[in-house]
């Protein structure tokens, strides 16, 4: 690891603002089995829909630890998403189901300590829903613009 | 300036004394009398004769499940006499392969809070807190629960029945439960009298309203408010490490949170938050409200309200109950058969 890392987010990396002013910054964890392989869908079928995320592939949502969502969250990101494979269909079999229980003990955890438990979801995409993709990232964003922008981008 | 020798008739002594003149154990972790008899200190007997220095009066002790990471060996045989936040420590660890329940013999005692020696006034006589109320050199005393230690004010166990013994120790008598077949064939051993079977005692109705007001307290400030006293409080950490070198569930010996290990920078003062939120996520489903972090914290902060009402929460979510039971597995690390049937993104 870099000594000279910076947690906080250069302000070069966020999406130039609209009227409105405010433009979220989300960071997507999608399983490379499912989400990812959704969101290329989505990609390939020309969806639109709004480019506030960034993408972080892993390869189970199991992958990925309430450390990361902490570690997005008091740097200054708006939100974090995790997509996953259906229930029943993980790659790694019980994968997903693990990560559920982790994502909601992450929400519960953020909301104890002062950071709104919607800034995190988990969702389920599978492989061949590249519209459901689209529709869960333009649903975030709008939730997410009507939070506000994280209040840890100032300390 | 030893304890008031045969409190309670002398039980504890006597099974800790059994225990060892007949090998049943290397050595006994217990509490002690330091410097006076405010300053209980733990200690690890080895011979049945110093078996009578054993104290159990009411001032916030160390935690002796913290210390068993140091005691502990592959099959070293080892009694504890405990209260239930370190048998529920002990319990833990042992879920986390650190020791195997035959090699540990826990002696409980009831304990209805703990008072830091400075709050305990008069110092000459031994000061206890039962049931009933509080008492000195065997009589009762005024003396108003805020005294208590923050944690002990909230803990809903008083009694042990997750140990193979289960002490009630009065001025002159002591009652033994023996909760299981370890602990009867002690108590048989020392020829005391005994009643089988763990008490059945409900939770502590005070300690469940106090949990409430306290948690209430939490949960009514906006989230803005809410970050901003606990990132405040953050700040004054120093980064000694106290609070998990003093925690019983804390057991790794390369800690995450190490200079410069991925997440924590080295030499920052006060550390990053991430310091903080890392130890909140690794104890979060196992807190047990024992209230060493608090007391070990040089800075003061309430970090066990922190924890306890994370777990308190994570407790119901996941209807886990973190120490009582060896053999239930902690959330993050099971599935339920009917989970596995479920789809959604809620357990409910």
């Amino acid at each position: 690891m870099s000594e000279k890392q910076d947690s906080k987010t250069p302000h070069s990396a966020l999406p130039t603002p609209h009227s409105d002013g405010f433009e979220p910054l989300i960071i997507g964890f999608l399983c490379n089995w499912c989400s990812y392989a959704g969101a290329d869908l989505a990609g390939v079928s020309r969806l639109q829909y709004p480019p506030n995320v960034r993408v972080v592939r892993v390869m189970c949502s199991a992958r990925v630890s309430p450390i990361y969502i902490l570690k997005a969250l008091t740097g200054g990101l708006d939100g974090v998403l995790v997509g996953g494979c259906h229930p029943g269909e993980c790659h790694y079999m019980k994968g997903n189901y693990y990560a559920r229980r982790r994502m909601l003990l992450a929400k519960q955890l953020i909301e104890h300590v002062g950071i709104e438990p919607e800034r995190l979801h988990l969702e389920w995409i599978s492989a061949s829903e590249g519209p459901k993709f689209a529709e869960t990232i333009q649903n975030f964003t709008e939730e997410i613009k009507k939070l506000g922008p994280n209040p840890l981008r100032k300390r | 300036m030893m304890a008031e020798k045969n409190y309670g008739g002398g039980v504890i002594n006597t099974l800790a004394a059994t225990l060892l003149k007949n090998t049943m154990v290397e050595g006994v972790l217990a509490y002690t009398e330091g410097l006076d008899r405010a300053d209980l200190v733990p200690c690890f007997i080895t011979k049945p004769e110093e078996a009578e220095k054993i104290s159990t009066a009411s001032y916030y002790p160390y935690s002796l499940s913290r210390l068993l990471r140091d005691y502990g060996e592959e099959g070293k045989k080892i009694g504890l006499v405990v209260r239930s936040c370190d048998a529920r420590g002990a319990i833990e660890l042992i879920k986390r392969n650190q020791f195997k329940r035959e090699d540990l013999f826990l002696i409980g005692i009831e304990c209805y809070g703990t008072v830091k020696s400075s709050k305990a006034g008069n110092q000459k006589e031994e000061f206890r807190i039962t049931a009933e109320g509080m008492e000195a050199g065997g009589k009762k005393v005024e003396m108003s629960e805020e005294n208590l230690s923050p944690n002990c004010q909230r803990c809903e166990y008083p009694v042990p029945f997750m140990a193979d013994l289960s002490l009630k120790i009065e001025a002159h008598a002591t009652q033994v439960f023996a909760c299981t077949e370890k602990g009867e064939k002690l108590a048989k051993l020392a020829g005391i009298d005994f009643e089988k079977g763990a008490p059945k005692t409900p939770k502590r109705e005070k300690a469940l309203e106090r949990q409430k007001e306290e948690f209430e307290k939490l949960r009514k400030m906006s989230p803005e408010q809410r970050l901003d006293y606990w990132f405040r409080q953050f700040d004054k950490c120093i980064k000694c490490y106290g609070c998990k070198d003093a925690c019983p569930v804390c057991y790794c010996k390369d800690c995450y949170l190490g200079s410069n290990r991925l997440m924590v920078k080295g030499g920052e003062i006060p550390p990053d938050k991430m310091f903080h939120l890392i130890r909140l996520f690794h104890i979060a489903d196992s807190c047990l409200n024992c209230g060493q972090c608090e007391a070990a914290c040089p800075a003061e902060i309430p970090i066990s309200l922190l924890y306890h009402a994370l777990y308190h929460d994570l407790s119901a979510l996941f209807h886990y109950e973190s120490g009582v039971h060896e053999d239930e597995i902690p959330p993050l690390g099971m599935i339920t058969e009917e989970e596995l049937t479920k789809g959604g993104v809620d357990l409910a």
